[in-house]
């Protein structure tokens, strides 16, 4: 090129256009989009060892060979109470099922209003204290209410990053046990 | 040496000198302190636009104990990274990534800035090039003549 200002423009031209394929590459995706979904779907469970509140030590591999149904939750988060009634009805139709087991694991919450909130609200289910948040950020965990469904073999088969319903459960569940 | 020559070694010395401090290897950085760089890159899932480094919500106090048993095992900066990223996405990173589509977040301002201040010296070189105006002969007439209608008209 004769004049050296025309490099420039050329310069200035392939960087626009770099610019505009990153912004046209990005158009239309959702920036919130990873806290919506669980990276750990389709992947072996993290390990974990959480304490019930009786104190026993309930590790993820002392109940291998059951469907795992681990619900990340506390007393002070609304759509964890909202979520509540579905939690226990779902839990009525299978608390009879010996290949189910559910877990309530606590997310950011004291001791004592746990076990007050367990207490009044006839909790039936095991709910367990995730000492140091270990498991929580294992999980990926972002907030709360969070579900996982865990196949009797170990691994994640369904996430559910907000409120659960008994169909959205019975279908994990069904996932899980291939089914 | 020329005052221009002399100006182009200032900048090159300068230039120089900038990237060296930018570039020169930090020396041995303990391990509390690469912890505490790893967390105030990594977001804290519970919060808005705070690194788990800034935060103490639960999950933030148990990522940066993760973070520091990961760099007391020996775990690089990426590997430590990347488990995050395995678990949360890329948008638990509070800096864009050094790769792939990443790498232009951080090239594009440099190559901006590389291509404006070319920009910038050839316009300079060009406008330097440009001869000076000079009065022609009817110019220096005329400026002869009202000089001495001056001189004249102060007389009278």
């Amino acid at each position: 090129m004769k004049h050296p200002l025309r490099w420039v423009a050329l310069g200035v031209a392939i960087i626009v256009a770099a610019f505009a394929v990153v912004l046209a590459a990005n158009v239309g995706k959702d920036p919130n989009a990873d806290a919506r979904t669980s990276k750990l779907t389709g992947k072996p469970a993290p390990a974990f060892t959480v304490e019930a509140l009786n104190g026993e030590q309930i590790s993820l591999a002392s109940l291998r060979g059951k469907t795992v149904i681990v619900n990340f939750w506390n007393t002070w988060c609304l759509p964890c109470q909202n979520e509540l009634p579905a939690l226990q009805s779902w839990y009525a139709a299978h608390r009879s099922d010996p290949s189910i087991v559910m877990l309530g694991i606590v997310r950011d919450d004291t001791d004592a209003a746990v076990r007050d909130y367990v207490k009044t609200q006839k909790i039936p289910w095991t709910v367990a204290f995730d000492r140091g948040s270990k498991t929580a950020l294992d999980f990926g965990t972002r907030g709360q209410p969070e579900t996982y469904a865990i196949s009797p073999d170990g691994v994640i088969v369904g996430s559910i990053l907000s409120e659960v319903t008994p169909s959205i459960l019975d279908q994990m569940v069904a996932v899980a046990q291939g089914t | 040496m020329s005052r221009r020559a002399w100006a182009w070694f200032g900048l090159g010395v300068l230039v120089v000198g900038v990237l060296a401090v930018a570039l020169w290897p930090r020396g041995h950085e303990s391990t509390a302190a690469r912890a505490h760089r790893l967390e105030t890159e990594i977001k804290c899932v519970d919060c808005e636009s705070l690194s788990v480094a800034d935060s103490e919500t639960d999950t933030a106090r148990a990522a940066r104990a993760d973070i520091l048993e990961r760099v007391r095992h020996g775990e690089s900066d990426a590997t430590i990274r990347q488990a995050y990223v395995d678990r949360f996405g890329q948008s638990v990173l509070l800096k864009p990534a050094t790769n792939g589509i990443g790498l232009l977040v951080w090239a594009l301002p440099v190559g901006l800035l590389i291509v404006g201040a070319g920009g910038i010296v050839l316009a300079l070189r060009r406008w330097q090039r440009q001869p000076r105006m000079k009065a022609t002969e009817a110019d220096e007439e005329l400026v002869e003549r009202t000089r001495a209608e001056l001189t004249k008209g102060r007389k009278t």
